[in-house]
């Protein structure tokens, strides 16, 4: 019990760490690519104490219900990974947190956050599938979707399953805000809809949503680092190749249009994850 | 306070606003985001959205049509905020002083922090500039 | 005790909706209503502490009255085909006329079932889901049909004649989940088919009659259906004893044979349930007053469907009809929910989210494993409450704004504060945990994996129902910068069924895991313990297997409710906002005027009003793109499984 509390604790408290850190290597490295020095490593950090510190608007007072809802159905999320609990029940509660920043934006009559809540909604579509579809590949493989029990397996999953691997480096992309699929909002400058469904996030508000993205972006890359948990720290290897990957990816690709990515993540992704799961089902059978 | 107000310094957010300029000065500015002078090294991100912005750049005189726009900017910015005159038009009117439609300079509608006088101004003028209002925002006890 | 008990269930309804047709005063009435509604209840509780029974009516020739309404019934729907002009209705009624008389008068069928009732767990379930959430939509009807004839200018009152259908209907489905003996059983299928017609109808403007007319077509070819399997059974598997439903599902019978009638019958269960290609006469029904879609669409008729097809389930267990039964399912969820999508009318997003939801239940029926029949159960029960709940607060906003659009509701939070709270929740309640439907889906896509087809269109159909649900609740709340709601009062008549629901979602919510254990188990275990044929190799699967225990057993709901309470509730109670917080919206500093004002200069400086919508994709999930698509597929699907049945015995 001592332990988990421990546990629960150092998540909560160490997973931002990690996530500003990673948004502040990503920021170098993306500025590296494009030819400029870059900020320093701990930008991410002084943004997010700069917010803290500025003056408390908001235009209703359910916007920061659901920015708030947002940064908790995240943490509640990846406490879900690191208690090794139900995999299917992190999907749902990340779903939550995703249809809460979809509201976030839909709760004020702004046309630009408007315009961003509803492709957020797509990007939802886009990317839900293909995590309930590992759900269900690490169900067809371990025969539950307890996360422990894929920590309990000696072999990897991502040789059973690297069709979906592929298709979760689609999710990854999404998730993370890069290009071609930042179509909701975009950590670069402004783009058509200037900052999509965070365009009435300001000061505190905003600090929040940038730490719930934190904690997102650890826990993305957590479950990438499930498809090798023995031992772990090739899995973690895996997802910060991948975090480069998303980043080379970020810089040479444009954005592309909402109904693109639904397309495409519908297509690719659901052939990728429906092959793969009906070969272990064939290859296998019930377990 | 000492964290924030430190990070107040190394994060300052810009919003680029154009009142009626030739737009030599929204070049000039646009050019300080580039590789060459990259002031993204200080933090400085061109955010486009005053709910997001911690430093209004202005650019050209303020008339009358774009003065309601700028008082309305001005007040969606969350506080502590600066407002940096960029350019001569925008510091006092410039060539278009006299113009039937020109109000005069952004101090016509906002209170101006810094103004960067030049036409149209260097990107090192900008930079500076900002630096001069990271200063004042730094000797501010807000 | 008993006697008592089935009366009550059964014939109190008759009774009490006569008393109501006859007595025209308004407050007499209302008397009457909650009088039953509230007998209906303690009724169905008293079920529950009594426990499984099986219960025969003596003393009085039930059978023949049974079949002497039976034709009555007939014989009005002949002469509805000859008013109405519709041969598709004439058709159906002469299809199911001509079997039952042949049945009776040529072949001489002697059709004494004993028991002729039989009480158990899943039966008491049902009972308690139509005797509690229907009776709660009876109270609101009341005030509700006040109000809609208030507004449509009515000059004579016809409230007394709709609370008689209402109020019948629900002894119709008692006595539709009790009954053992399957001509009883198809009585009493009748009975909500013929309710259904009147209470669709009862606005008499040529679209209610036309969509009632299609709702009666097409449950009248479920019906010859019906009628079909019982002759077949009857012709096949000698005599009365096999119309009893205990010995279909029993194993008693001779499985080879079985196959056809059962699949027949879940047909039947399929057009109750609305199923592709079916759902256009639930979508028809949404003409009616909204008593009717929230009690035909959340906890009776269609729930009789799903019934069926859920009690029939050990007769087909390992069959490939029930993969076909489980697919059918799955597609028909993955098929509405698209559709939802691209609706605009709330109650139509509601009817599609119902059908995609019976779809569920259906698929997890055919899954047909002891988990997903529990899931199956526990669906029913939520989605009964939740659905019921929603369907109450469409007619609520309805009667706020007179207009069923969702984009209309657009900013309904500001306007009506309490409304918008309780159908919030209602919403949050179908899709996303911590709650209950979730908790269903979450063990439907455990035991999906059996049938990986239905996994995956699980799965899709699921993304889905996340997009057109959160589009609607995005409606509801976008508000302006303005500070202070406005108090908002409803009537009794409104409030306490709201209330009621609300509080039942999170108390069966909350205390998920004891009601799983203790009824839901008990009852899935009911469904499929009767089963000799394939039992050996459910003992692998039993419910106290590790996997249900480790979900609901152990698992701790109630962490996943403080996780909502603590993100969603406490800010929303405790978190305040000063007036000198607030800002307008965005709008490139081209907002106009007031803090509060939704235009901005154009050109010219002239006021412009922001229009915002959703995205509804007409052309990608439209009807007209989708229908013929999903309809065929839908149709060889549904002969897929009635040919299962023949061919693969």
């Amino acid at each position: 019990m001592m332990r988990q509390l421990i546990l629960l604790i150092a998540t909560i408290v160490v997973a931002p760490f990690i996530g500003g850190l990673l948004f502040g290597i990503d920021r170098r490295i993306t500025a590296r690519l494009q030819g400029r020095f870059g900020p320093p490593i701990l930008q991410p950090f002084y943004d997010f104490l700069k917010l803290i510190g500025k003056e408390r608007i908001a235009v209703s007072r359910l916007q920061f219900v659901w920015i708030y809802a947002y940064l908790v159905f995240m943490v509640g999320s990846l406490l879900c990974l690191v208690f090794q609990s139900d995999f299917l029940i992190l999907v749902f509660l990340l779903g939550f947190a995703g249809v809460s920043l979809v509201l976030a934006g839909f709760s004020t009559k702004s046309p630009y956050s408007h315009f961003g809540a509803n492709r957020e909604l797509l990007q939802i579509m886009a990317y839900e599938p293909v995590l309930l579809l590992l759900a269900i590949g690490i169900y067809a493989q371990n025969g539950t979707f307890l996360i422990s029990e894929i920590f309990n397996q000696s072999r990897p999953l991502i040789f059973s399953l690297w069709p979906l691997f592929i298709a979760v480096l689609y999710v990854l992309t999404i998730k993370m805000r890069k290009s071609p699929f930042d179509i909701a909002t975009s950590h670069h400058a402004h783009q058509e809809i200037v900052k999509g469904v965070i365009t009435e996030f300001s000061g505190p508000y905003y600090a929040l949503y940038q730490l719930a993205e934190w904690y997102e972006i650890v826990l993305v890359l957590g479950i990438v680092a499930l498809f090798w948990t023995n031992p772990l720290w090739v899995g973690i290897l895996i997802a910060l190749a991948a975090f480069l990957l998303e980043l080379l990816i970020d810089n040479i690709a444009a954005r592309m249009t909402a109904p693109w990515m639904v397309r495409l993540s519908w297509t690719v992704g659901l052939i990728l994850g429906v092959l793969n799961i009906a070969y272990i089902y064939f290859t296998k059978g019930v377990s | 306070m000492g964290l924030i107000h430190n990070s107040r310094i190394k994060s300052p957010w810009i919003m680029h606003f154009d009142n009626s300029s030739c737009n030599g000065c929204d070049i000039e500015v646009l050019a300080c985001l580039t590789p060459l002078y990259d002031v993204e090294r200080f933090g400085i991100v061109n955010m486009g959205n005053p709910k997001h912005a911690d430093v209004l750049l202005i650019t050209g005189p303020v008339n009358r049509r774009t003065a309601r726009v700028l008082r309305n900017l001005y007040d969606q910015v969350p506080g502590p905020k600066m407002v940096i005159a960029v350019g001569t038009c925008a510091s006092t009117g410039g060539v278009f002083h006299n113009c039937y439609n020109v109000l005069g300079g952004v101090d016509k509608v906002v209170p101006v922090d810094v103004y960067i006088p030049g036409c149209s101004v260097r990107p090192e003028a900008i930079i500076d500039g900002v630096v001069l209002a990271l200063q004042k925002l730094a000797s501010a006890n807000l | 005790m008993t006697d008592g008990m089935m009366a009550i269930a059964i014939l109190l309804p008759l009774l009490a909706g006569l008393v109501i047709f006859l007595v025209r005063d308004y407050y007499a009435r209302n008397v009457v209503v909650v009088v039953t509604a509230l007998t209906l209840i303690a009724n169905s509780i008293l079920f529950v502490v009594k426990g499984p029974f099986t219960y025969t009516p003596t003393g009085f020739n039930w059978g023949l009255v049974i079949e002497v309404l039976d034709y009555a019934i007939l014989i009005f729907y002949l002469y509805l085909g000859f008013t109405l002009r519709n041969w598709l209705v004439l058709i159906f009624a002469v299809t199911q006329l001509i079997p039952l008389a042949y049945f009776e008068f040529v072949m001489k069928a002697h059709v004494e079932v004993a028991p002729a009732f039989v009480v158990d767990n899943l039966a008491i379930i049902m009972c308690l889901v139509i005797s509690i959430v229907g009776s709660l939509i009876c109270i609101y009807a009341l005030r509700y049909m006040y109000d809609h004839e208030q507004h449509a200018h009515v000059e004579k009152s016809r409230q007394s004649r709709f609370l008689l259908w209402l109020v019948l209907f629900l002894g119709a489905m008692n006595g539709l989940v009790f009954a053992n003996n399957l001509v009883w059983l198809y009585f009493f299928w009748e009975v909500t088919t013929m309710c259904s017609f009147m209470l669709i109808s009862h606005d008499k403007t040529e679209l209610a009659i036309k969509n009632a007319a299609r709702a009666l077509w097409m449950n009248s070819t479920g019906g010859t259906a019906f009628i079909i399997a019982i002759i077949y059974l009857y012709v096949t598997q000698g005599g009365a004893s096999a119309l009893s439903m205990q010995n279909i599902i029993g194993g008693t019978l001779q499985g080879s044979i079985l196959l056809l009638p059962v699949a027949l019958l879940c047909y039947t269960g399929c057009t109750k349930a609305a199923q592709m290609p079916f759902q256009s006469w639930l979508l028809g029904a949404m003409v009616a007053p909204t008593p009717v879609s929230a009690l035909l669409h959340s906890s009776t008729m269609v729930k009789a469907g799903v019934y069926l097809v859920l009690r029939l389930a050990p007769a087909y267990a390992g069959t490939y009809v029930s993969t076909a039964v489980a697919i059918v399912g799955a597609f028909t969820f993955f098929g509405t929910s698209a559709l939802a999508i691209s609706q605009s009318t709330g109650k139509r997003v509601l009817a599609y989210s119902t059908i995609a939801n019976l779809g569920l239940i259906i698929a997890c029926a055919g899954i047909n494993t002891p988990l997903s029949i529990a899931a199956a159960i526990l669906l029913i029960i939520f989605h009964a409450i939740s659905k019921g709940m929603l369907f109450l607060c469409a007619g609520t906003i309805e009667h706020l704004i007179w207009s069923r659009d969702i984009e209309d509701m657009e900013g309904l939070a500001a306007k009506a504060p309490l409304t918008t709270l309780i159908t919030a929740l209602g919403i949050l309640s179908m899709f996303l945990p911590p709650f209950g439907m979730l908790l269903g889906k979450w063990i439907a896509l455990e035991a999906a994996y059996r049938i990986p087809l239905a996994a995956v269109l699980f799965v899709l159909a699921s993304t889905m129902t996340i997009v057109f649900w959160t589009k609607w609740l995005g409606r509801l709340l976008q508000v302006l910068p303005k500070l202070g709601w406005p108090f908002e009062k409803l009537s009794l008549s409104y409030s306490v069924p709201l209330w009621t629901l609300l509080v039942g979602i999170f108390v069966v919510g909350i205390g998920v895991a004891p009601i799983y254990q203790n009824f839901v188990a008990s009852a899935a275990h009911n469904v499929i313990s009767g089963t000799q044929i394939f039992a050996s190799g459910w003992d692998n699967m039993s419910l106290s297997g590790t996997s249900v225990k480790g979900l609901l057993g152990y698992f701790p709901v109630w962490a996943l409710y403080a996780v909502f309470a603590i993100a969603v509730l406490l800010p929303l109670i405790f978190v305040g906002l000063k007036p000198t917080q607030l800002r307008p919206v965005y709008m490139c500093g081209e907002q106009s005027g007031a803090m509060d004002a939704d235009e901005y200069m154009a050109e010219a400086d002239t006021k412009t009003k922001v229009i915002l919508g959703g995205y509804y994709f007409q052309d990608s999930l439209g009807e007209k793109t989708l229908n013929p698509v999903v309809n065929t597929i839908a149709i060889l699907l549904l002969v897929i499984m009635i040919g299962c049945g023949v061919i693969l015995k």
